[in-house]
């Protein structure tokens, strides 16, 4: 191999591999998504030597297709089919620099008090209140401009939401998010042409190079390097972007190691390691989702809603009872495709789409727990998880509280999209019909994109994971920092939290080396 | 006599007090036996070979040319892909574009070139699936269990909704999958887009200092395009609506 060679401050692409190589850090960074890109920005800003590696290429505006397929095909893993076992249920998990935040619809909401004092009770966890947190979520607010999505950019279909929110008695809000200069394109799951949304990748990343981090992209980490108690770098191979091709190999020999490559990537990667970290055999376990399901209502009037930040306006009103509720928008083919019917009957469907308005909800299904395997013949991971019939039933709960909030917006029919029920439904009267039907898991047509708990903290060690900081039970120096170490799911949009998570950790971990 | 005494033999029956001569008849028997034994091994080849062409010919055979060259598909993805696009999306619907002109084979080839290769097996898979499974869940009438792209468009509907319909899980997954996969084929037409006014707004992309770092994919940091002096004002957040003059 040759010798390490690169300058400090740089990033590095898939055309300037052309030999083996190897690098040398302070820490090495595995995964460029929000966790990972606040952790080497936080310890390169500490004057610590950085090495950042990303399977993903960096995608810049000119790389954003906006044909929903094409796009989930360049930017997601597995071409955007990944799905679980069990209950089949479609997982996006994003394959670029800047992971989730450049494909995700930019939404920074902080858990209430009650996630964290579950956290706190259940899992032996002593500073990991609300109030502890909040300085970090500050500071990650602050970094990138998170403010309440404005007024002139919501939308008919967002403020349409907030008028049946309102007439139901329902608290709602503008949505929090990383943009600064949001122009309502609704093309926030395709890439922000605008570059107003703050993704990593020109937000915390950029930030880190010039404080002196490496960011090496196209890089497939294979295997973390140790011995005994101690974490001595990671290894791996480089990645031809899209095709997903592996050429030259790669070290990176490091002092610490931080594992964010993903609630579904990290597991993998300790159980290929040889089944790192894992005296509490919890690695792979207690896998978690926010299940979401979607529902379309057709309005009297044009709704035109193409127009309007993605998903703008939510509701947590329902947050103690398991849900919560947002608007949203996506390539519309994405969202034709859960249109019932077939030939003419579908093509009246689409005609409607100017009058057409979907809003979502995400449950957190605790009854519903799986798992990650490591697949024998590559890096991707196996899936194993299974709605429970009362989370079913939870989530058939959050389809009627959305149709109820449609119909006092005005809708004259929603499309509830549950298997054994009416295509549409023309009356809130009729909507009952959610909560006397006995909705099975297989009923509904559910999706995701949170992922949790594969590696959690606990501050038992025969328990858990990760400590409190995230750093293994059974190491000195290695670390993981995604969603896969919360100890449960956390009700809400996860991206805010793992970073505040991310900051606290690297300022620990900037103490220790 | 002689029949009693083969047929005894045949049976495996031990014979007692038969003529020498008869013996041979024995042999003869055990032939008959024989032949028999090969008979059915040659019957079941037959049988094999005439199955084993059959599914070949439902395969492969008697599709027509497609209209282009495709990368990644067959003739019968794009058979296949013709006939269930003009099953979703007939002529004469309140969208004036059909399935036949959407072109779905085309875009199906440049989907499947973008997908890794187990992901691009899987879908053709899919294909397959709903191609071939008429043979085990047949439509109604005469062609029942011809190929979905040799059926009538009626019999297809019919095949379509058992699939959309079903009281299995999985059944209804499969058609969910492959109605994605259709409905964002029909969806990448930009008269689609625009009938339904649903296409996206035009956005100039301001150049940020992140496009400084990074090259286009695939492309090496030398041909970044853009120095200090390029980098341009950020968003000032001028909603899209406004700036082409939509409510």
């Amino acid at each position: 191999m040759s010798a390490a060679s690169q300058q400090d401050g740089e990033v590095r692409v898939f055309a300037q591999y052309d030999r083996d190589f190897s690098e040398e850090a302070d820490v090495v960074v595995v995964g460029s998504g929000p966790a990972g890109a606040v952790v080497s920005y936080e310890l390169a800003r500490a004057g610590k030597s950085v090495v950042l590696v990303e399977e993903g290429p960096p995608f810049t505006p000119r790389d954003f297709r906006r044909d929903g397929n094409i796009s989930m095909a360049r930017t997601m893993r597995e071409g955007g089919l990944r799905a679980t076992t069990g209950t089949f249920m479609p997982v996006m998990q994003a394959n670029c620099l800047g992971g989730a935040s450049l494909i995700n619809s930019a939404i920074c909401v902080r858990p209430p008090d009650f996630v964290f004092d579950e956290w706190s009770s259940r899992f032996d966890l002593e500073e990991s209140s609300r109030a502890d947190l909040d300085p970090h979520f500050d500071a990650v607010g602050e970094f990138l401009g998170v403010a309440p999505t404005p007024q002139n950019v919501q939308g008919r279909r967002n403020l349409l939401f907030k008028r049946g929110c309102d007439a139901m008695g329902y608290s709602s809000e503008p949505v929090e998010r990383n943009v600064r200069g949001c122009r309502g394109s609704g093309e926030c799951f395709t890439g922000c042409r605008a570059r107003a949304k703050q993704s990593m990748d020109i937000s915390y990343i950029p930030e880190a190079i010039r404080l002196g981090a490496r960011v090496l992209t196209s890089l497939q980490v294979q295997r973390v390097m140790s011995i005994g108690r101690r974490a001595w770098g990671v290894e791996g191979q480089v990645v031809e972007p899209l095709s997903g091709r592996t050429s030259h190999r790669f070290k990176v020999n490091a002092r610490l190691v931080v594992l964010a490559a993903g609630c579904t990537a990290t597991p993998v990667l300790l159980l290929k390691s040889g089944d790192l970290a894992n005296s509490s055999r919890q690695v792979g376990r207690n896998l978690q989702f926010h299940p979401g399901c979607a529902v379309a209502g057709v309005f009297p009037e044009p709704v035109n809603p193409r127009f309007g930040a993605t998903q703008s306006y939510h509701s947590l009103h329902f947050l103690r009872e398991g849900f919560k509720m947002e608007t949203m928008w996506a390539a519309p083919a994405a969202l034709a495709v859960r249109l019932p019917g077939l030939g003419h009957e579908l093509l009246d469907r689409f005609s409607q789409f100017g009058r057409m308005a979907v809003w979502d909800a995400i449950s957190s299904t605790h009854q519903s727990v799986g798992s990650v395997r490591a697949r024998f013949d590559s890096m991707d991971p196996a899936m194993s998880w299974r709605l429970h019939p009362e989370d079913a039933k939870l989530m058939a709960r959050s389809i009627h509280a959305l149709a109820q909030i449609f119909f006092a917006a005005g809708a004259e029919k929603i499309l509830p999209g549950v298997h054994g029920l009416p295509d549409e439904m023309s009356s809130s009267e009729e909507a009952e019909r959610l909560l006397q039907h006995p909705v099975r898991p297989t009923d509904l047509v559910i999706a995701s994109s949170h992922v949790f708990c594969t590696t959690r903290m606990h501050g038992d060690a025969d328990k858990g994971v990760v400590d409190e900081i995230g750093k293994c039970h059974d190491f000195e120096n290695l670390y993981i920092a995604d969603t896969g170490i919360f100890p449960r799911c956390p009700s809400v949009n996860p991206m805010f939290t793992v970073m505040a998570l991310a900051r606290r950790q690297a300022l620990a971990i900037a103490d220790r080396i | 006599m002689q029949r009693e005494v083969a047929q005894l033999a045949g049976c495996g029956r031990r014979v007692v007090g038969v003529p020498v001569s008869s013996r041979s008849h024995c042999h003869g028997a055990a032939a008959v036996r024989a032949n028999s034994g090969y008979a059915g091994v040659v019957f079941f080849l037959v049988a094999l070979i005439i199955a084993g062409l059959f599914l070949l010919h439902r395969l492969v055979r008697g599709y027509p040319q497609p209209r282009e060259r495709y990368v990644v598909i067959g003739v019968w993805d794009a058979a296949f892909l013709d006939a269930a696009a003009s099953t979703f999306f007939p002529a004469g619907g309140s969208v004036p574009l059909s399935g036949l002109e959407a072109d779905l084979p085309g875009y199906a080839d440049r989907y499947l070139a973008s997908l890794p290769s187990r992901q691009r097996l899987l879908i053709r898979a899919l294909f397959m699936l709903f191609e071939q499974s008429t043979i085990v869940l047949p439509a109604r009438g005469l062609g029942a269990f011809r190929r979905f792209s040799s059926m009538t468009p009626e019999q297809r509907k019919v095949v379509l909704r058992g699939w959309a319909e079903s009281r299995f899980y999985l059944r209804r997954f499969a058609f969910t999958a492959l109605k994605a996969v259709l409905i964002m084929g029909y969806f990448g037409r930009p008269e689609c887009l625009q009938f339904l006014e649903v296409e996206s707004f035009e956005i100039e992309t301001p150049i940020a200092r992140a496009d400084l770092l990074y090259p286009p994919i695939g492309q090496a940091l030398e041909s970044i395009q853009y120095a200090e002096a390029d980098l341009t004002p950020p968003s000032d957040g001028t909603p899209v609506n406004m700036a082409e003059g939509i409510r």
